[in-house]
């Protein structure tokens, strides 16, 4: 399997609190991964190790073939990353963002940047400071997918859109990252959006991984068949937030 | 930096550079302090000053120079005061929907504006 994100044993501690615990498990390099946990599961940590953006006390991590850690600017170039509130400076509108953005990603590309974000209904003057929570987050994705970057990691990206807009823009997501032609990771608490896009899942609980698997295998592999959404449900160790 | 400002350290250094450049503290060619220098000016870790460099390199307004340090771009200046422009013009808007949606008269607005407008020509500096 040619994976995008190996990660081997991997442990983070909060002073004494241990965060993820020797988390193992690779990300294959085209398709849609989803990061299953709930609140406190350790998907932000997660994502943010990914990044480089926190340091871990043990294990290996590598991100298109580099290590986050040592080669930061070269992971940036290659991964379109959405952390969980909108980082971007509150100035900023998406043409400003964009502009930015070029600077970062060789293969950055404006005329999908721009189409994205016609099809996500993002505006394209507001400045950051200015938009809701949901318009952030449609910015930020088209910004995300606009490189066509080796790996799109997203964390929560669909939380603050109101559902009838997370519908429009989970349709949009799973039409436009294909054709990036990479492959993405998305953390998530919500089984819908997990059952909407997922090729893989994760499960990520109180620090571990405890599920890894491919979603049509474990849809066939179901006595009785059924939903993919029942099937990720069964696995599921939140089920009362789900 | 304000601990209590809810912007993260990282948007706070690189806005009080921005503001710098663009109340002329700043100029073309200067040199900043090294990531070391502003992390303990600023009292943020070093991977918050070097994130915070990083973002200015990317808007084009600071250089680094390898060995040498870090220095202001020819078009630094002018880059800060389109973007403190944009940044102003934003809350003014806020605070205009603001006052609109409290029920002030749009026509008082617009007398207020206009006095402010007849202001600005004389007292620019004081801004």
């Amino acid at each position: 399997m040619k994976s995008v994100i190996r990660v081997e044993g991997l442990t983070k501690r909060f002073g004494r609190r241990v965060v993820l615990e020797d988390v193992s498990f690779e990300v294959p390099a085209d398709g849609v991964t989803v990061l299953l946990g709930g609140n406190g599961a350790g998907k932000t940590t997660l994502v943010r190790c990914l990044m480089g953006l926190s340091g871990m006390d043990a294990g290996r991590i590598e991100v298109c073939g580099l290590d986050p850690a040592r080669s930061g600017r070269g992971v940036r170039e290659r991964v379109g990353y959405v952390p969980d509130e909108a980082d971007a400076y509150p100035w900023m509108n998406a043409r400003d963002l964009f502009r930015f953005l070029r600077a970062q990603y060789p293969k950055w590309d404006d005329e999908r940047a721009y189409r994205l974000l016609e099809r996500l209904g993002a505006p394209l003057a507001t400045t950051f400071g200015a938009m809701s929570r949901g318009e952030a987050a449609k910015v930020m994705l088209a910004a995300a997918l606009a490189p066509a970057p080796q790996l799109v990691l997203l964390d929560e990206p669909f939380a603050r859109l109101a559902p009838p807009v997370r519908e429009k823009v989970l349709g949009v997501f799973v039409e436009e990252a294909p054709i990036a032609g990479g492959a993405a990771l998305v953390a998530t608490h919500d089984l819908d959006v997990a059952a909407r896009i997922a090729d893989r899942v994760l499960v990520l609980d109180g620090g571990r991984v405890v599920v890894d698997t491919d979603v049509r295998a474990l849809v066939a592999a179901r006595a009785g068949g059924g939903s993919v959404r029942e099937s990720l449900r069964a696995l599921y160790p939140h089920r009362e937030v789900a | 930096m304000d601990p209590s400002r809810d912007a993260h350290p990282c948007q706070q250094i690189v806005a009080a550079v921005l503001d710098a450049l663009s109340g002329g503290e700043l100029a073309a060619g200067a040199k900043l302090p090294s990531v070391r220098g502003m992390a303990a000016e600023a009292l943020v870790n070093h991977n918050t000053a070097a994130r915070a460099y990083r973002d200015l390199e990317q808007l084009g307004v600071v250089r680094g120079e390898n060995g040498r340090g870090v220095f202001v771009t020819r078009g630094g200046p002018g880059i800060a005061r389109r973007m403190r422009r944009a940044q102003t013009l934003d809350a003014f808007q806020v605070a205009m929907h603001e006052a609109l949606r409290a029920g002030h008269d749009p026509a008082v607005l617009a007398r207020l504006l206009g006095g402010l407008g007849g202001l600005s020509e004389n007292g620019r500096r004081s801004a």
